[in-house]
């Protein structure tokens, strides 16, 4: 009679010990799928925030935390899309502009930018703000100039499918912004604040006035590799700075065609 | 999770040099420093320097920094620089001292939550801080490991732990090496019976304090004497050493690459060094400061023309693969012993670049 219940005992713990190995195999399970898809949204994450930041976050979640640094602001914006819109179909609009959104997002994130946001038919990038970037500036004129040719080359597939020419302005400023996360509970991202890139978003709407494609500003200028091709303008008064404000359209790269 | 199955989802190409041959007797140098011949040698091998670099510094030549540290330290930087070589045999490393997988595990989701004392997190924090150096550790982060227990010749050989790895983590990854053997081997079964025996053999057993390197001169004996009383100073500049003298790649070329490293790391010290150095092979300041602002001169050479803007793709990097397939590309045409020699610079820049943190004053 005992010896049944031992065995009752044994069999008991044993089939206890089996489901209880059963359930911690499925729960290691469980946890390794999540960690698998915690580590892609973190490196996802990466690409929109610093490393820093985003480890900030998971740790801490998210608070007003912020830092000044020196970045270079390009602003491209699409000139005369409003009128070119009215004439197209909706879906037709929608796809000329996404068809422009990702090629010029592969030129800007090629030479090192990162694509903050796109503003109706304009994209805001920046460079030296995830990481620190000493050759920032020249990283992107040399995006800018490669936005060029990739415009023109998309011009041409427009052209063959009968569709409209797209013409785009680019404004580039180097200067020092407030980056953080910015927004509110429900909606926040990484964002640069500042008159640095108030300044990057005039000069773009200066191409108009200057009839050229992309326009810098002396402090990008002053950072730039001597082989880029550039002209002077004459200074012109814009909204919100004191003096007319010089810039520079940029022609060309005479450093051969790949960019360091 | 598995090893396996946490490294198969890591980003990684086809290895970039085959393996050759290995004079006998640098592997005898190699098996008295590791007990073993690790796979990489026959890879490495067309560039000695880089192979007793790499086998002295990984070693942990350490006095003052607690056992353990370094190889947590280890595994933390290789995954931070996500290199799948140097993670998965980290990793097997462990198992085999006896860590536990779930303990690995935890260490790798994150180490802020895994059981470890204060020192261990506090010292697991700053060697990823120093292995990301954006922005460079300030020295008030010194000053909190200070406040954990750590001394400061501890503290200087954490950093030098950091930095080893980073080399290389640099090292495997810019030659895409294919697994260590020692992941597969840990799971065999007389492995396992026999893993305390091998542990006792593999753990780095401390060493004693060392008198700084005698003569300490040439470029960085500044980082090198901030390792002064431990073992690492020497490893350090026989590293510094056998990388300028090695007759491969021109002295000119070396400066340029460290220099351009420094450059992105805002490693001013050691860009000023370098500066002096370029001086006198016949590279002006002009011209120096034109190299470093533009990546380009019409005084580099052909294979500095390709060298030296690849320098900076080596300090941060976000896809494994993209850096991968561009070391590719520069390698075209570059024999075995160039193509290591290269990769053996890039990597010592990156180290001390890094480890010239020590010299910060704020």
């Amino acid at each position: 009679m005992a010896w049944a219940a031992v065995v009752a005992l044994l069999a008991a713990l044993g089939v206890h010990a089996w489901r209880t190995r059963r359930t911690v195999g499925a729960l290691e399970r469980r946890l390794a799928t999540a960690r698998r898809e915690l580590e892609a949204l973190q490196q996802a994450f990466e690409r929109f925030a610093p490393a820093e930041v985003v480890e900030h976050v998971i740790a801490e979640g998210v608070s007003a935390r912020s830092e000044k640094k020196e970045i270079t602001v390009l602003f491209a914006d699409l000139q005369g899309f409003t009128e070119l819109g009215e004439g197209l179909a909706p879906a037709d609009l929608v796809t000329i502009l996404n068809g422009y959104f990702e090629r010029m997002s592969r030129a800007i994130v090629e030479h090192r930018g990162y694509v903050s946001k796109f503003l109706g038919d304009g994209i805001l990038a920046l460079f030296g703000a995830l990481d620190a970037n000493p050759w920032q500036t020249n990283d992107a004129i040399h995006a800018a100039l490669a936005m060029r040719r990739t415009l023109a080359d998309y011009n041409a597939t427009l052209a063959a499918a009968g569709r409209p020419a797209l013409a785009m302005g680019v404004g580039v400023h180097r200067g020092p912004v407030v980056a953080g996360l910015i927004g509110s509970e429900g909606l926040m991202e990484y964002d640069v604040i500042g008159r640095t890139v108030n300044v990057a978003s005039r000069v773009e709407r200066l191409t108009r006035t200057h009839g050229v494609d992309i326009l810098v500003t002396e402090a990008t200028r002053a950072a730039l590799d001597g082989r880029f091709r550039l002209r002077p303008m004459p200074p012109v008064a814009v909204k919100g700075i004191a003096d007319a404000l010089p810039t520079f359209a940029v022609e060309g790269f005479d450093g051969g065609a790949t960019a360091p | 999770m598995t090893a396996p199955a946490v490294t198969a989802e890591m980003e990684w190409e086809e290895t970039l040099l085959p393996a050759g041959s290995v004079p006998a007797e640098l592997e005898a140098e190699v098996r008295r420093q590791f007990g073993a011949v690790p796979s990489w040698v026959a890879r490495v091998a067309p560039a000695p320097w880089v192979v007793r670099a790499w086998a002295t510094m990984v070693t942990q030549p350490v006095a003052h920094l607690p056992p353990g540290i370094g190889d947590l330290a280890a595994l933390v930087v290789s995954q931070d620089n996500s290199c799948r070589y140097c993670f998965g045999a980290q990793r097997a490393v462990l198992r085999m001292l006896g860590y536990r997988e779930a303990y690995i595990a935890r260490l790798e989701r994150d180490f802020h939550v895994a059981e470890l004392s204060d020192a261990e997190r506090a010292a697991l924090d700053f060697a990823r801080r120093m292995s990301r150096a954006d922005p460079r550790p300030a020295r008030a982060e010194r000053e909190r490991l200070a406040q954990v227990g750590f001394t400061a010749p501890a503290v200087a050989e954490l950093a030098f732990v950091a930095a080893a790895i980073v080399f290389a983590n640099r090292a495997a990854t810019l030659l895409a090496l294919p697994p260590d053997p020692l992941e597969q081997m840990v799971d065999r079964p007389l492995v396992r019976l026999l893993r305390p025996v091998i542990a006792r053999r593999m753990r780095s057993k401390p060493r004693r304090p060392e008198p700084l390197p005698e003569p300490n001169e040439g470029p960085f004996a500044s980082v090198v004497a901030a390792l002064e009383g431990s073992p690492a100073a020497g490893v350090l500049r026989r590293a510094i050493d056998g990388a300028l003298a090695s007759p491969v790649l021109p002295r000119r070329t070396k400066m340029l690459l460290f220099a351009v490293v420094a450059r992105a790391l805002g490693c001013t010290r050691t860009e000023s060094e370098m500066r002096a150095a370029l001086a006198l092979e016949s590279l002006g300041t002009a011209d120096v400061e034109g190299i470093l602002a533009t990546l380009a001169s019409s005084r580099l050479d052909a294979r500095e023309t390709r060298l030296v803007p690849f320098a900076r793709e080596t300090v941060r990097y976000h896809r494994i693969a993209a850096v991968q397939r561009r070391m590719r590309e520069v390698a075209r045409g570059l024999e075995p012993a160039e193509i290591v020699e290269t990769v053996g610079l890039l990597a010592l820049a990156n180290a001390v670049c890094r480890l010239s943190v020590l010299l910060d004053a704020a």
